[in-house]
């Protein structure tokens, strides 16, 4: 809906009018125009505000072609990488695994802003085809380095059918203060298995900004995590599509947040077809002043009958100063479903907590157990040691560190 | 000769495109009692449904008479208003419905279809009072809702004592025994010997015997691949519970 | 007076409600019925002029005329919100009557001045105005005439926009509580009017409460003193009977340190082909210890089975537990309008006090409803409850948006929340919107929410024991609906377990 008067825009709305214009996008560049970037009154951004939260976009990033680090290594994974914005040359690909590149931006068109500012300047993505049984797992390594910059990255994704793969994305980057507005596209052909991680472990400078998409196809099983770990503001858009019978997502994620950050996971789920399922949760620990948000929409349209969905959120604050905000919705049009959502949000159980201080474990360490324990849900149904083990260390990073 | 409370003529029905019922004949004369046995998955318990009018199955040939009257176009509501009652072998839980509630809803429901007038309070108190005490069912329960949170054998006496509230003329019961231990299978029991008068019939369907050394049949019948193979008087069953069920298999093929 | 012969009232009520339900296809609204009684009619439109027109006829001090015209002029800049989950055409304000009194209306009045045509309607729909009978202790006499209120309960009627007869009001007044319309309360206590009114929903809350707060024609006042409990219900009962005309009416409750009141509101409207707008402004007060139970029967008219003509109902309903240990519960049964938007809300502002929600929300056909609650915790150790049960039938779509906040120093905040929805057919929609906003560590927020249907097995059952399906969902959904029930008044129960059933006929088959 357009406002009645024009928005006024900031520094952040200039420059990226500007670079999506040099860039040809003029539809986006009208749309940025017009309502600015979304604030609260745009409820899919109701408490991530972008025009309040993103002041300033750097320039697009210096084409770069090596990466300084990396976030994190996965022992026998097979990596690739896309820095700033290039994909990069590729390793030989396992069997089963071809490697490409395609051009353009990779997320279907929705009445979105940071999507249409992905599909407008992402110049190329890293593709890939993915038939068989791949054992091993497949890390996209996506870094920004150098002078702060922005970039628009993507990698399109295709599962065949019967093949099962796990893949990890992983964000970091320099310590400027990048943008960066990152696209996955994942289709699941029939009865394909797929983990798909992404974690975010850029600078306390940048701001995160990701957006996934998933199309899963007859008997396709999803499972996703989501990890903010690391960027002041990070924001993870989540859109699963049931499109075939016996198609089922877990869809989890964690936000990570500690003094002065912002993280945000947003999902919208839909169940298109009868006889489709999924297990959404979330987890949020907030620590100092800062800010965790989870939104998550499910939508069952008209003919979806006998979706079985439900959506929970557990936010758990370690500070008294933190907020955890949480908008579960349902939108359901078919009768014969079972659906649901549930959100909680307290501290850490004084009871266990007691427990342990009982048994003479001191109180730091008594916190962290439980809070791992809080964690394990989402960690556990990683199957691979090397990735499981990964993760875990991030979570035990953020618990130590400060 | 009067006209037999059931009569099951030529019944074959399915569900989806699964054949289950493959031409089941049966006479249940008023006042007696008679058993169905057989195996899991025999088709006894379609043939309850069947005739309690479940809507997941379609009846493709033969014809149920009650009474005399037949029964096949009728709703299920229709059919417990004509006098048959099915005891469930897995009674259903409506949460938030007073078990009194739905007995008065019930039980006045059935009278305005057969075109009686309501009962009044005092009378279904009394009622609900007596048909309670055969069966242990207590005021407390009665305030519970329908069936959520009763254990096994509440449930099946809550069922027993609908039965006695609603008077059938045919009661089925589908596997009235499961999950009962035997202090509760015997006060089942005799509130359903209770309600034997000589005029009411029943229909007592069970894979073990143990049951019908409780509620003695008139008739027992054998199930075997949606039909009946074989009937005989009560010692048929104490044969099958030495023998199993293995000499009918492969008869009805 | 006209003396009525009450048994035959009740006989024709009876036939009235069998013939509607026998009718159900045509319509099924058993309020429907038009009041043949002679009005004063403002022609459409909203100026300055209409304010002032309406400020007149009330008599109303100077400052109540600023205050509106404030309103006004703040109404003017606002835009129709468009965020709930309604489609609806847009509303001309200027094709809409702000002011509608019956003819025979002459300021306040005992029940002998008033018109018999309008005490008829009230009788037909159940509502004692006939306090002699009562006081004068015939037994039963609400009860006979088929009132869902019991025969202790003050009663304000509210006809089109202004307030035709409050009953019992010398009993209230022995013991210091003031119960009038507002209207009254503008001139005879405006030294509670001006402290209070505003200071709940302020004057540019939003668009509807702020074209209320401009427009707003009649609606009720109370006050309960110091340590009063009130003895009986108190209760409003709004009632649109012109054509084209808005209804804007305007509460206010206040219950001082340590008092008590419990408040019931029902409303109903002829049927009518066009939609008609009706935009309330309810605030309550609830200072140190004192508590108010407001409950609703909100029973506009629904539409046709076409989804045409009905109420749009926007109402903005919030109560401030402004004392310690204060405590404000709603409950609400909505079974009526085409169009609800409604949030009835509690800001807990006093440390240790208590909001409370009930809801029951009902659409069939075309309804659209989109309500919920707010619960804005500020104070320290306060706790919030909120049990809503949404049933979507027909082509009908029902929203719940609710949200719960906890304030950075709302220590120890604690909130429940269950939100569940039933869906009967394919053609409906139920929606579930909740912001669950914790800024604060030592919160505990727990939210939960499901969707479901009547099972088939649960109506196999009912069917199996004899019930028809109509009676079988009616049963089924009363069973859903029992937690939010209960906590009715008694006098309410079992009118809304009926109001459900026929809310909902028509929806299986």
């Amino acid at each position: 809906m357009r406002p009645a008067f024009p928005v006024r825009l900031g520094a952040a709305e200039e420059t990226l009018i500007a670079q999506l214009k040099a860039a040809g996008a003029d539809q986006v560049a009208e749309r940025v125009t017009v309502a600015g970037l979304p604030t609260r009154r745009v409820e899919a951004y109701h408490y991530t505000d972008l025009k309040t939260l993103l002041r300033t976009v750097p320039p697009l990033a210096q084409p770069a072609n090596e990466a300084t680090g990396t976030a994190i290594r996965v022992p026998g994974a097979y990596a690739l990488s896309i820095v700033n914005g290039v994909v990069q040359h590729a390793a030989t690909a396992p069997e089963g695994v071809i490697v490409g590149k395609t051009h353009g931006g990779v997320l279907t068109h929705r009445d979105d802003t940071l999507v249409g500012i992905s599909n407008g300047l992402t110049k190329e993505a890293l593709s890939l085809d993915l038939r068989g049984t791949i054992d091993q797992v497949i890390q996209i390594d996506h870094r920004i380095e150098g002078e702060a910059g922005h970039v628009a990255d993507a990698t399109k994704i295709f599962v065949a059918d019967d093949s099962s793969v796990v893949i990890l994305e992983t964000f970091s980057g320099s310590d400027a203060a990048h943008v960066g507005n990152h696209a996955s596209y994942l289709a699941l052909g029939k009865n394909a298995i797929v983990t798909h991680v992404t974690v975010d472990l850029g600078s306390r400078a940048t701001a995160h900004f990701a957006t996934n998409e998933y199309h899963l196809a007859e008997g396709a099983q999803l499972r996703t995590l989501v990890v903010h770990a690391g960027s002041g503001l990070a924001r993870t858009h989540l859109f699963p599509r049931m499109e075939g019978a016996g198609a089922h997502a877990d869809v989890t994620g964690l936000n990570l947040v500690s003094e002065g950050q912002h993280s945000d996971i947003t999902m919208e789920t839909t169940h298109a077809v009868p006889h489709t399922s999924s297990q959404p949760l979330f987890k949020s620990i907030t620590r100092g002043r800062s800010k965790a948000v989870v939104q998550g929409k499910l939508i069952v349209a008209r003919d979806a009958q006998k979706t079985d969905a439900k959506f929970m959120h557990q936010g758990l604050m370690l500070s008294d100063d933190a907020e955890i905000l949480s908008k579960p919705e349902l939108e359901i049009y078919a009768d014969d479903v079972v659906c649901g959502h549930g959100s909680t949000c307290g501290k850490l159980d004084e009871d266990s907590l007691f427990y342990l201080l009982s048994r003479g474990i001191p109180k730091a360490e008594a916190e962290t157990m439980l809070v791992r324990g809080f964690i394990a849900e989402l960690i556990d149904p990683i199957e691979d040691e090397a990735l499981n083990e990964a993760l875990q260390g991030i979570v035990d990073g953020w618990l130590l560190g400060q | 000769m009067t006209t037999p409370v059931l009569e099951i003529r030529n019944l074959h029905a399915r569900i989806e495109e699964r054949e289950i019922l493959k031409g089941v004949n049966l006479v249940i004369p008023q006042g007696e009692v008679h058993a169905i046995m057989g195996r899991n998955g025999s088709g006894k318990s379609t043939l309850s449904y069947v005739l309690a009018g479940k809507e997941d199955y379609e009846v493709t040939e033969g014809e149920i008479l009650l009474n005399g009257v037949s029964i096949l176009e009728m709703e299920p509501d229709e059919r417990a208003a004509a006098g048959l009652f099915l005891a469930f072998q897995y009674p259903i839980e409506i949460p938030g419905v007073a078990t009194m509630t739905f007995l008065k809803a019930a039980i006045n429901a059935q009278r305005k279809a057969r075109g009686e007038g309501e009962l009044s309070t005092p009378d279904f108190m009394r009622a609900v009072k007596e048909a309670g005490a055969q069966l242990n069912v207590d005021s407390e329960m009665l305030k519970r809702p329908l069936n959520v949170g009763f254990s096994g054998g509440e449930k099946k006496r809550a069922e027993i004592m609908q039965m006695a509230l609603l008077k059938p003329s045919l009661a089925v019961l589908d596997e009235t025994d499961s999950g009962l231990d035997i202090d509760a299978l015997q006060v089942v029991s005799k509130g359903v010997n209770a309600l034997r008068d000589g005029k009411r019939s029943m229909l007592v369907i069970t894979h073990y015997q143990r049951l019908l050394n409780h509620i003695v049949p008139d008739v027992v019948h054998v199930f075997s691949d949606g039909r009946i193979v074989e009937s005989g008087d009560k010692d048929l069953a104490l044969q099958l519970e030495a023998k199993g069920y293995a000499d009918y298999d492969g008869q009805a093929a | 007076m006209a003396d009525y012969d009450i048994p035959t009232l009740k006989e024709e009520i009876d036939r009235e409600t069998v013939e509607q339900v026998l009718a159900l296809d045509v319509d099924k609204y058993k309020y429907g019925f038009e009041s043949d009684i002679e009005s004063d009619v403002l022609p459409p439109g909203l100026t300055e002029e209409t304010v002032r027109f309406i400020s007149a006829k009330k008599e109303e001090p100077e400052w109540m005329l600023e205050w509106r015209l404030d309103a006004f002029r703040r109404f003017q800049t606002l835009e129709e919100p468009t965020w709930a989950k309604l489609h609806y055409p847009k509303i001309d304000l200027q094709e809409v009557s702000f002011y509608a009194a019956p003819k025979s209306f002459k300021g306040p009045k005992s029940l002998a001045d008033v018109d018999p045509e309008l005490l008829k309607t009230y009788e037909k729909l159940g509502i004692p105005l006939k306090e002699q009978a009562i006081l004068a202790g015939v037994e039963g006499a609400a009860e006979s005439v088929g009132t869902p209120f019991g025969a202790n309960v003050a009663v304000d009627a509210v006809f089109d926009s202004v307030s035709v007869v409050t009953t019992f009001r010398e009993e209230l007044a022995k013991v210091g509580i003031i119960f009038c319309s507002i209207s009254e309360a503008v001139r005879e206590h405006p030294e509670l009017v001006k402290k209070y009114l505003g200071s709940v929903v302020p004057v540019s809350d939003n668009y509807y409460a702020t074209l209320n707060s401009a427009v707003f024609t009649d609606g009720s006042f109370v006050y309960i003193p110091k340590g009063v409990r009130c003895p009986m219900e108190l209760s409003t009962y709004f009632r649109i009977n012109e054509k084209k005309t808005g209804q804007f009416e305007r509460t206010l409750i206040i219950a001082d340190d340590d008092s008590y009141v419990s408040y019931l509101e029902g409303c109903t409207a002829p049927s009518r082909d066009e939609n008609q707008l009706h935009a309330a402004v309810v605030e309550l007060v609830a200072l140190d210890n004192a508590e108010i139970k407001y409950s609703t029967v909100q029973n506009w008219y629904p539409g046709d089975k076409d989804g045409k003509g009905g109420i749009y109902n926007f109402v903005t309903k919030r109560g401030d537990c402004r004392g310690v240990n204060s405590h404000i519960s709603w409950t609400q049964v909505e079974t009526g309008s085409a169009i609800t938007w409604k949030y009835p809300s509690c800001i807990l502002r006093g440390d240790g006090s208590r909001g409370e929600f009930y809801s029951i929300a009902i659409s069939n056909g075309y309804q659209q409803v989109d309500s919920g609650t707010k619960m804005i915790h500020l104070g320290k150790n306060t706790s919030s409850r909120i049990i809503s049960k949404g049933i979507a039938a027909g082509f009908s779509d029902n929203t719940y948006r609710g949200q719960v906040s906890a304030h950075a120093k709302a220590k120890n905040a604690r909130n429940f929340t269950q939100c569940d929805s039933l869906l009967i057919g394919d053609k409906c929609g139920a929606h579930t919107v909740p912001y669950i906003e914790s800024r604060n560590g030592t919160a505990v927020f727990e939210h939960e929410a499901t969707t479901s249907k009547i099972s088939d097995d649960q109506m196999f059952y009912c069917l199996q024991r004899g019930l028809n399906e109509e009676e079988a969902v009616a049963l089924i959904v009363n069973g859903f609906v029992r937690d939010v029930l209960q906590h009715l008044p008694m006098e309410f129960m079992v009118e809304t377990q009926k109001l459900i059933s026929i809310s909902l006929e028509g929806s299986v088959g």
